[in-house]
C-alpha cells in the first residue's frame, strides 16, 4: 500500500469540499479519479500529495523518501531557464545525479530534445505540459498524481502520456489520474475512485464501473 | 538539506542575474535614497558618520525587501512552489536556499551602496574597516534570515506583499541600530561606547531569527492557497 485515506474531509472556510473519503492506492495500479466539475477531485489530489492538510480524517503515506510526482494545473516551469536547465534543477533538488545525456533522453521521450536549450518561456502550452511530464517521469516517483495531465496536449502527445503512464505502472509506481475523458481513459485504469456530492460514490475495480453514473 | 538549499540558491541567482529586473530595481532604489540624502548637504560639507551609516543601512533594508519579494515571486508564476514542497528535502531547505541567494544579492548591492555612500555623503573608510566588514556580515546575516522568513509571507497572494515591509521594519530595529553604531565607527575611526553590547545584540538577533526560521518557515511556506 502506497497511500491510504481514512474518512478524509476538507473545508475551505465554511464551505465543505469533500467528506468521508476513504481509499487505498496500491503499487503498480492506475486509479482513475472521476467526478463532475467542482466535485473536489483536485483538492483530494492535493491532500494525497501532502500539499493540503485534511480538516478531518487521516492520510497514511508509505512512499520511500517521500518520492511523489505531481502534475497539477500549473507546469512548475521556470520560464527564464531552458528546458534542460529546468529538468536539471528538479533532478538535483530530488537528490538525483543526472548527466546531460540522461536529461536529453528524458526530453527525447516527450519529443522536446531539439528544444532542450531554448527558454521554456517560449514554449506553447502543449510543449510546457510535455516538459512538465518529462520532469515527473525523469524523477521516477513511487507515487504519481496526475491532475488532468492531458490539458493542452495534442493526439500525438496524448500517446506519449499514455506510454509514460504504462511504463511507470510497469516499473511498480502507483498512479492516481484525474481525467476529463473518463470513458476513453477507463481502459487504462485498474481502479476507479468516483466522487459525487462531496463524497465517494464508487471505489473499486475499473471494469465494474459505469462512467455515465457520474460524468 | 544543504545540497537542496544550494541548488535553490544557484537557480535563483541564475534567474535573477539573467533577468536583472529585481536586482536593478533594488540597486536603483538604494542609490536614489543615498543621492537624495546627499542633496541635504551644502557643497563640500561632510555628513556625520552616524547619519551616513544610517542611510547606508536604510538603502540596504529597502534593497532587501525588493530582493526577497523577487526571490519568492520566482516560484509563483507557474506554481513551482508546489514542486519545491514536494521535493524530499525538508521545507527549511527552501528557507536556507532563499537566504543564501538573498545574501549574495544583498552583498552585490552593498558593493555599490558603499562607494556611493563614500562619494555622495563625503565619508571615508577608517583603519577599523575590518571590524566594519565583520559587522556587515553579521548584520547582513540577520537581515537575510528574517527577510527569507517573512518573504515567504508574500507568496500566494499579491495582496500579502505589503505585509513584508510592515512586519519587517519594526523587527529589524535592533539590528539596524547595531549596524548604524558600528557603521559610524567604520567611517569615523572612533570605537563607540558599548561596542561589545551592539556586537552581542547583532549575534543574538542572528541566533534568534536563525532558530525562528527553522521552526516557523514550514508553517508560513505551504501548499495551501
Amino acid at each position: 500500500m502506497l497511500l491510504k485515506l481514512d474518512k478524509v474531509a476538507k473545508l475551505y472556510g465554511n464551505r465543505l469540499i469533500i467528506k468521508d473519503v476513504s481509499c487505498t492506492i496500491e503499487p503498480a495500479t492506475v486509479t482513475l479519479l472521476a467526478g463532475p466539475n467542482g466535485a473536489g477531485k483536485s483538492t483530494l489530489l492535493k491532500i494525497m500529495a501532502g500539499l493540503s492538510e485534511p480538516t478531518a480524517g487521516k492520510v497514511e503515506l508509505n512512499v520511500e523518501n517521500d518520492n511523489i510526482g505531481y502534475v497539477g494545473h500549473q507546469t512548475f516551469i521556470y520560464p527564464d531557464l531552458s528546458a534542460i536547465e529546468n529538468l536539471s534543477f528538479w533532478s538535483s533538488l530530488h537528490g538525483k545525479k543526472t548527466d546531460e545525456k540522461t536529461l536529453l533522453a528524458a526530453l527525447d521521450r516527450v519529443e522536446l530534445k531539439r528544444f532542450a536549450f531554448e527558454r521554456a518561456g517560449c514554449f506553447s502550452r502543449g510543449m510546457a505540459q510535455r516538459l512538465n511530464l518529462a520532469r515527473v517521469f525523469l524523477l521516477q516517483p513511487s507515487l504519481i498524481l496526475l491532475d488532468e495531465p492531458g490539458t493542452g496536449l495534442d493526439v500525438r502527445s496524448m500517446g506519449i502520456l499514455h506510454n509514460e503512464i504504462a511504463a511507470a505502472k510497469k516499473r511498480g509506481a502507483g498512479l492516481v489520474w484525474i481525467s476529463h475523458s473518463v470513458a476513453s481513459d477507463l481502459v487504462r485504469a485498474d481502479m476507479v475512485l468516483a466522487i459525487r456530492d462531496k463524497q465517494v460514490e464508487y471505489f473499486g475495480e475499473a471494469q465494474d464501473y459505469t462512467p455515465e453514473a457520474v460524468c | 538539506m544543504l545540497k537542496a538549499a544550494v541548488s535553490i540558491a544557484a537557480k535563483d541567482l541564475k534567474l535573477v542575474l539573467a533577468r536583472g529586473t529585481g536586482l536593478i530595481q533594488a540597486l536603483l532604489l538604494g542609490l536614489l535614497l543615498i543621492f537624495v540624502f546627499s542633496l541635504s548637504q551644502q557643497i563640500g560639507e561632510k555628513m556625520s558618520a552616524q547619519a551616513a551609516a544610517a542611510i547606508f543601512w536604510l538603502a540596504s533594508v529597502f534593497c532587501q525587501v525588493l530582493v526577497f519579494n523577487t526571490l519568492f515571486s520566482l516560484e509563483e508564476q507557474n506554481g513551482a512552489r508546489f514542486g519545491l514542497l514536494l521535493s524530499p528535502a525538508p521545507v527549511q531547505a527552501v528557507w536556507i536556499g532563499k537566504a543564501l541567494g538573498g545574501f549574495v544579492l544583498l552583498l552585490c548591492a552593498q558593493a555599490v551602496f558603499l562607494p556611493a555612500t563614500i562619494v555622495f555623503l563625503g565619508q571615508s573608510v577608517s583603519h577599523l574597516w575590518h571590524i566594519g566588514l565583520a559587522m556587515l556580515i553579521a548584520i547582513d546575516l540577520g537581515l537575510i534570515l528574517l527577510g527569507a522568513l517573512l518573504g515567504a509571507l508574500s507568496q500566494g497572494q499579491a495582496a500579502k506583499e505589503s505585509l513584508l515591509s510592515i512586519i519587517l521594519f519594526p523587527l529589524l530595529i535592533p539590528i539596524l541600530l547595531a549596524g548604524v553604531r558600528i557603521g559610524s565607527a567604520t567611517f569615523s575611526g572612533i570605537i563607540p561606547e558599548g561596542f561589545g553590547d551592539w556586537l552581542g545584540i547583532a549575534c543574538a538577533f542572528d541566533a534568534l531569527f536563525g532558530a525562528a526560521g527553522l521552526l516557523l518557515f514550514g508553517f508560513i511556506y505551504s501548499g495551501e492557497e
